[in-house]
Formats: C-alpha cells, sequence, structure tokens
C-alpha cells in the first residue's frame, strides 16, 4: 500500500492506493499518530484504495476518535467495496464520507 | 631422531670430550712429573757420586796427614828440611806446623812461615782442631786463603804437643791417589735404565763413563759445560752420544760429575703411565655413561614411553584411555593433565554430538514438511486413493515419495531412494524431488522427465550421489500406469487378494552419467487394484543374526485382504510397518522405511455427471503448510489470488475470499499459538465450472471457534468498539458458509464461497 500526504497549514489530506490489510494498517497508524497532532482537517482519499480489512477499519476508527477531539476527519472517493465493508460493519454511521 | 638417541648422543659427546680434557691434563700432569723424576734422579746420582768422591779424597788425604802427625809426634824434625823430605816421602804439596795459637810456625814452604790461620776463611776453618772440638779435619779442593790462585785440598790432624800439621796436596796428585775410587763410584753406576754417569777431571778428560770413553776429551761425549753459565745440580739438555739426553753436573773435588738420563726414557716413562691412567679413566667413563644411560632409560625414557603408548591410543580413538605413569611426581603430574584434558575434550565432543544431533532432528522436520503429509490429499476423488509413509531412520535419509496430479485425470506419483544418508543425501533429495516435479508439470512425457532429469541431475553433481526411482503416471479414466523404473525395487501389484511384483526393465540408477536412454513402460489397473510402492528399507530390514524381512515375506503379507480405497492403503502401509518392527524385534534400522499405496477404483466421473454435463470437472486443489506467522500472510495471499484468478472468479468475491482468509490467517498467528512457532496448513479447492471456493485453514493452536462469538453491536458508539469481532463478523457476512470444527485436536475452519 502507498500512503501519500499532502500537508496544507492545520489540514492533511492522506491518499491511500491499494490494500489496507493487516499489514499495511499497521503503517498508516504509525504515520497517524505521528501527524495527527496540532491537525484541525483531516481528508482521506480512498479512491484507489481496493481492499479493507478489520485491521483496516480499526485504524480509520482510530483516525476518527483521534480527530473528534480537535477537528475534523472526511473519507473520499470510496470506492463501492470498501464501502460495503464500512456499511456492512456499522462503521459508515460514524464516519463522513463524500 | 628419538629423545633417547638425542640424549645419548649429546652424553656420548660429553662424556668423549672429557675424557679427552682429563687426558690432556693427565699428559700435562705426567709430563711434569716425568721431568720432576728425571731431575731429581739426575741430581740424586750427582749427589751420590760427588759424595763418593768425597769421602774417597778426604780419606785418601787425611790417611796421609795421619801418618804425617805420627811422624812429629814421634820425633821426626819439624824443622823445613824435615817437612820437605816428609814431602817428598808422601808426594804431598805442602806440609804446615801450625801452633797452639794458630800460627804457622814451621812449613815446606817459606812463604806461608808465620800466617796466622785465623787471617784467612779457608785456613781459619782448621782452628776448630785447636779449641778441642775436632781432632781431625778435612777440606774440600778449593782456593787457598793465602794463594786464591791456587787450589789445594787440606787436612789437618792434631799434634800431641799441641797445635796440628796441616797436610796440602794438588789437583793432579789428589787425582793419582783418587781416580780409582772415583772411577768405581761411577763406572757400575746406572742413571734409570739407559742413562749414566760420566766423570771429567779438571781438564775435561774423562775418568770414568760406562761406555770406556776414558782419556777422551768430554766434549768427545757431546757435552759442553761452561761453569759460568751453567749453575750446578740444574738440569740442561745435550746430545750425548748422539741421544738427546737430560743432563745435571756438578764441580767437585776437581771433577765434573756430569749424569745422563736419555729423553726417550723419561718419555717411555711418561708414556707408559699415560697409558695406564687412559685405560683407567676409559673405563671410568664407560662406567659413568653406562649408568646414566640406564638411568635415564629407566626414569624419563621408559615413562615417556609408556606415556606415548598411550597417547596414540587417545589420538586413535580410544577416548576412555587413561595414562598412568605413577613413577615420579613429574610423570604424575603430566599424567593428570592428559587425562584432565582428554576428559574436557570428551565433554566437548558430547555437547558437539548433542547439537549435531539437534541440527539433524531440524533438518528431518525440513526434508519431512517437504512431503506431502495431508491424507486424504484429494478428497473429493472416489476414482482412487493414495497413501503414503516414511519412516525415517535415526540419521536423516534420503528417501521421498510424491504424488501431485497433472490435470484432472493424471495423477503423478512417485517412490525413490537417494544414496547415502545424512544432511548431503537430504539435500540432495530436495533437489531432485523438485526436478522430477518441475519436468512433470512441464508436460514431459515419463522418459523425457527422466532423461532430462537425470543430465540435470548429474550436471555438477561433485558430490557422487545418486538415486533410485519409480515413477508412475496414472490416468485416472482409464486405470493405465505409465511408468519409469530408474533401478529401484519392483512395486507389487496387489489383484483380487494375489500379490505380485510388476515385471518390468530396469533402468539406469539417475545421476549416474548422462546421456542415458530411459524407456517408458505400462502396467493396467483395473478397478480395485492396488500398487504397492517401497525403498529398500522394507525388504531389506533384518534383524540381530542379519536375515532380511524380504521379497516373499512382503508379497505373502500383501496377499491380505485389505478392503478397499483410502483405507486400504492406509491399512497395508501400516501392517507393513508391524511386521517388519515383528520381524527385526526392536533391532534399531539405519535405512528409512518408505511406502506409497496406490488404490484404483475406476473411473467414476460418467456416473457422478452423468445426470449433469459431461464436461469434465476442472479443479483447482492447493496444499500449503505454513508457519503461523505475518510474514506468511502475502505468499498465502499469493497463492489464493492466483487460484481463484485461474479459476475466473471475479474480483468483489476474489477480494472478500482473501480478505476472510486474511482475518482467519492473522488470527492464528496472533492467537492460536501462545508459545509461539505452530503450523497452519491451508487447503484450497477452487472450481472454475461450478465458481466455488472451499478453502480449509487448519491449525494445531489452543481450541477456539470464531463463530461461538457473539456479533458485534453494529451501533456501538465508536469511542466504545473492539475490533476484535468485527474480522470475523466480516468473514461471516462476505462468506457463503464459515464452518468450524475441533478434529484431532486441531481447529479446523472452512470457508465456502460462490461468485456469479
Amino acid at each position: 500500500m502507498e500512503i501519500v500526504k499532502t500537508a496544507e497549514g492545520t489540514g492533511l489530506t492522506i491518499a491511500l492506493e491499494g490494500r489496507l490489510d493487516s499489514i499495511s494498517s499497521r503503517d498508516l497508524e504509525k504515520e497517524l499518530r505521528a501527524s495527527v497532532p496540532g491537525l484541525t482537517e483531516l481528508v482521506f482519499e480512498f479512491e484507489k484504495l481496493s481492499y479493507i480489512t478489520s485491521a483496516g477499519l480499526r485504524v480509520v476508527s482510530l483516525a476518527k476518535k483521534l480527530m473528534n477531539k480537535q477537528g475534523h476527519m472526511v473519507i473520499r472517493h470510496v470506492q463501492p467495496d470498501v464501502m460495503e465493508v464500512f456499511d456492512a460493519t456499522g462503521l459508515s454511521a460514524f464516519l463522513d464520507i463524500e | 631422531m628419538t629423545i633417547s638417541r638425542a640424549f645419548f648422543r649429546w652424553l656420548l659427546v660429553i662424556v668423549v670430550a672429557a675424557f679427552l680434557v682429563s687426558m690432556a691434563f693427565t699428559w700435562s700432569h705426567q709430563t711434569n712429573m716425568s721431568k720432576n723424576n728425571a731431575e731429581m734422579l739426575l741430581r740424586t746420582n750427582v749427589g751420590d757420586v760427588r759424595q763418593d768422591v768425597i769421602d774417597a779424597s778426604d780419606e785418601n788425604l787425611l790417611a796421609l796427614c795421619r801418618e804425617i802427625a805420627r811422624e812429629l809426634d814421634g820425633g821426626a824434625a819439624a824443622d823445613r828440611a824435615g817437612l820437605l823430605r816428609m814431602m817428598d816421602a808422601y808426594d804431598v804439596a805442602e806440609i804446615n806446623v801450625v801452633d797452639e795459637n794458630g800460627i804457622i810456625v814451621s812449613t815446606s814452604f817459606p812463604k806461608f812461615l808465620n800466617y796466622d790461620m785465623g787471617s784467612g776463611e779457608q785456613s781459619a776453618e782448621f782452628l776448630c782442631l785447636l779449641d778441642g772440638s775436632a781432632e781431625e779435619y778435612v777440606q774440600s779442593y778449593q782456593p787457598t786463603s793465602f794463594e786464591p790462585s791456587l787450589s789445594r785440598k787440606y787436612a789437618g790432624v792434631t799434634l800431641k804437643n799441641g797445635g796440628f800439621v796441616e797436610v796440602g796436596y794438588d789437583g793432579a796428585r789428589f787425582r793419582r791417589d783418587i781416580d780409582r775410587h772415583v772411577i768405581n763410584a761411577a763406572k757400575n753406576r746406572h742413571v734409570g735404565r739407559s742413562g749414566c754417569v760420566i766423570i771429567a777431571n779438571e781438564d775435561w778428560n774423562i775418568v770414568s763413563d760406562l761406555y770406556g770413553n776414558e782419556g777422551k776429551n768430554l766434549s768427545a761425549t757431546g757435552i759442553w759445560i761452561d761453569r759460568a753459565s751453567m749453575p750446578e745440580n740444574e738440569v740442561f739438555h745435550a746430545q750425548v752420544y748422539d741421544q738427546p739426553s737430560s743432563c745435571c753436573y756438578i764441580y767437585s773435588e776437581g771433577y765434573y760429575i756430569v749424569a745422563v738420563l736419555p729423553e726417550n726414557e723419561i718419555i717411555l716413562q711418561r708414556d707408559a703411565s699415560i697409558r695406564t691412567m687412559g685405560a683407567v679413566e676409559i673405563l671410568l667413563f664407560l662406567l659413568l655413561f653406562s649408568v646414566i644411560v640406564v638411568l635415564v632409560r629407566k626414569l624419563v625414557i621408559e615413562n615417556l614411553e609408556k606415556v606415548n603408548r598411550s597417547l596414540s591410543q587417545i589420538t586413535g580413538g580410544n577416548l576412555d584411555e587413561e595414562v598412568d605413569v605413577r613413577s615420579n611426581v613429574e610423570f604424575s603430574e603430566l599424567s593428570d593433565d592428559i587425562n584432565s584434558m582428554v576428559s574436557a575434550l570428551k565433554q566437548y565432543i558430547r555437547a558437539a554430538e548433542s547439537r549435531i544431533d539437534e541440527e539433524l532432528a531440524l533438518a528431518k522436520n525440513i526434508q519431512m514438511s517437504a512431503l506431502p503429509s495431508v491424507f486424504p490429499p484429494y478428497p473429493d476423488r472416489d476414482d482412487f486413493a493414495v497413501f503414503a509413509a516414511m519412516d525415517t531412520a535415526r540419521e536423516v535419509g534420503g528417501d521421498f515419495y510424491d504424488f501431485y496430479l497433472l490435470d484432472e485425470n493424471k495423477l503423478a506419483f512417485l517412490i525413490a531412494d537417494v544414496s547415502g544418508k545424512g544432511i548431503p543425501a537430504a539435500m540432495f533429495m530436495m533437489t531432485s524431488k523438485t526436478v522430477l516435479r518441475d519436468y512433470a508439470e512441464r508436460g514431459d512425457a515419463p522418459a523425457d522427465i527422466f532423461i532430462n532429469a537425470n543430465d540435470k541431475l548429474c550436471d555438477g553433481n561433485d558430490t557422487e550421489m545418486f538415486l533410485t526411482a519409480w515413477m508412475g503416471f496414472l490416468e485416472t479414466d482409464t486405470g493405465l500406469v505409465r511408468f519409469i523404473n530408474a533401478g529401484h525395487n519392483r512395486p507389487v501389484l496387489i489383484r483380487d487378494g494375489k500379490a505380485s511384483f510388476v515385471d518390468q526393465k530396469v533402468n539406469m540408477i539417475l545421476a549416474m552419467t548422462e546421456d542415458v536412454p530411459y524407456t517408458e513402460q505400462r502396467v493396467q489397473l483395473a478397478p480395485g487394484d492396488i500398487l504397492y510402492l517401497y525403498t529398500d528399507g522394507v525388504t531389506e530390514a533384518s534383524k540381530a543374526d542379519e536375515s532380511r524381512f524380504g521379497n516373499d515375506r512382503l508379497l505373502q503379507l500383501l496377499s491380505d485382504d485389505f478392503g478397499t480405497g483410502e483405507t486400504a492403503c492406509r491399512k497395508i502401509c501400516e501392517s507393513v510397518r508391524q511386521s517388519i518392527d515383528f520381524f527385526t524385534e526392536g533391532e534399531p534400522q539405519f535405512d528409512d522405511i518408505t511406502q506409497l499405496c496406490l488404490y484404483y477404483a475406476g473411473d467414476r466421473s460418467q456416473e457422478k455427471l452423468s445426470g449433469t454435463d459431461a464436461e469434465k470437472a476442472a479443479s483447482l486443489t492447493e496444499h500449503l503448510r505454513i508457519r503461523a506467522e505475518e510474514d506468511n500472510l502475502y505468499p498465502l495471499l499469493g497463492m489464493i489470488g492466483r487460484m481463484l484468478a485461474e479459476a475466473g472468479c471475479e474480483e468483489k468475491a476474489k477480494k472478500q475470499i482473501e480478505m476472510a482468509v486474511e482475518e482467519i490467517f492473522v488470527n492464528i498467528a496472533d492467537y492460536a499459538y501462545p508459545e509461539g512457532g505452530g503450523d497452519a496448513d491451508i487447503l484450497a479447492e477452487i472450481r472454475a465450472e461450478t465458481k466455488t471456493a472451499e478453502i480449509t485453514i487448519t491449525d494445531a493452536g489452543e481450541a477456539y471457534n470464531p463463530l461461538a462469538k457473539p456479533d458485534p453491536d453494529l451501533n456501538m458508539e465508536l469511542e466504545h468498539r473492539q475490533y476484535g469481532g468485527f474480522g470475523i463478523f466480516m468473514v461471516k457476512e462476505a462468506m457463503d458458509a464459515v464452518d468450524y470444527k475441533r478434529e484431532n485436536g486441531k481447529n479446523v475452519l472452512t470457508l465456502r464461497k460462490s461468485w456469479k
């Protein structure tokens, strides 16, 4: 999985490409914990994310929880297969998905 | 060179050197001694002769003097004329009459009249006759006090009327009287053995000589005496009668008394002494040498040899040998040191052995895991069944078996035996297995598989290893088995309860030499037939008396009724194993015992598919045993993904299946083995025509049924969510069916999914 970060003031866009699975989600968690402090706006670009597992869901939820305290988090361009997972797990109710 | 030879050689050198030094010392000492002896001999002889001469001359003069004194006492005239008469009568040179005051009162020689005897040193000696201490006195031949140019010999005898008469005579007169005595004194005298005494008078005329040279001049003998430069009584060298000699002289009473000793006599004497001393020393040094040799041999060499004998036992491999030389402290300590060193060595060897054993066990595990070990391997196939077993000997061996479907209708199966044992054989076995499979899967004809594999295995086979192999290719629809036998044991065909060897031509062993032709052969199986493959570990299993299990026993055993299907195969392998154990009576076996059993049931596809399409059921089956570790996740997903893609599975279902496999596998990796280090078996069966995937994941970890967990509350707030349950929930959502069972101490989870 590739993680591309674009920072803009206190805003950060993270674009994910590929598979957010048990192994790659660990990298993402590391990135998040490093980047989130001081952030007010976090945007996930999921246009090229094709695959997600429960470990991936956990990290996305973690990001959401962290951002709830200090700002706002949005997920964009979620692919149908991934969206289905968000829906199935009831997570979509708690996320801002555009 | 041995230490004893080196030691003895040096000892000999030292002893010889000591002998030479000692002999040199003896020589110089003896030379000196001989010289001193010679000197002493010469002096003694000269002294003796001189004494004789003096005694003779003293007596001669005194006798004359006594006669004259008696005449005077008898009243003979003492005037000059009287004295002159007596001078003539006695043929003396001088007569003096001395009064009681020491004055010459009458003399034959007028010049001496009134001479005071006390006034000269020589004449004063005669005063002893006046004080009553002596009645006679005689002097040696010497210069007179009155006239030192004149040498005379005097004697004095007291007179009755006081005073004394002094009579003197000169050399010539005196010699005339005593030459006879002198000649006698020297004539028969020998100095040493061959030396002599020569006496010459004042004029060098020889008076006495051993060789009869009397009258000749002294120089004729070769002796030359210069009194001024040659002190008396000292040894000088001269050529006497042509013989180099040591000489010594004294001038006494007007005679030269010369003692002569030829040098060769001195040397002879010395050499005799040296010879005696030399002989004694040789004996002494020989004794010393022998004693040292014996002691060194006894105390050192023999002990060293004992230690060496033990050491060569030890280096020869007998580590239980103990060195036990206790004859002295040093060797006792050496023995102890060697023993403790050897016991330390033994410990190291034991440690190394156990490490090697561990590594061999590990190698054995690796080897075993390379062979298909999940039975039944094809649970959905009812047209054939296969079972195999390998019991390895203590060491890692080179046996192996293998089987795989080359396509739906073609099962490849083989058994092989690599020469040798240990790690090299195991490695060669892995290579052989891979090479054969590579060519088989490439679709080569059986003969070509062997020709190519043989060339490949020969290439770079530096270890000179080889293998025998029997490989068959079963056409599952017809029962035809095409096979190649490369030097392997003939398999057994069991048909209708009768066992017989499959007749066959035996080809060349693999990996022996390149460019070998291999010929394919065939055997037609009928439904119900069983083909039994084995390695020589079966027929050559032996008991203590070395008798072997053998072919007959095997055929007899296999003629039993074992039933059908996989059960029959399993039973056959087990009962052969049991028979071998029974036969060998627990004797440890050094060969692997490897068996492969194939049951052919006949083609059932017609019956099975008759109601549906006649099209063949193409299925992909893979079995994978991997460590349950996250590192193996991608290889596993890679395999699943590849199989699904091959079967034409659509993308969404593919992702869902992958996700499900991942969730289950990661769960096993994280939780199944709290101690770490367990395996997971993944059996994936993907069928293109039915568009179904069935994946069974088995682990031997703690019993855990993920399906028993209640589904998570989907409406739960984000803050309270626990993600443990979501993985399994997602799997259940995405799959058509998920089954769990606990079987044989294993968790078996089956995922099923079909796609459109």
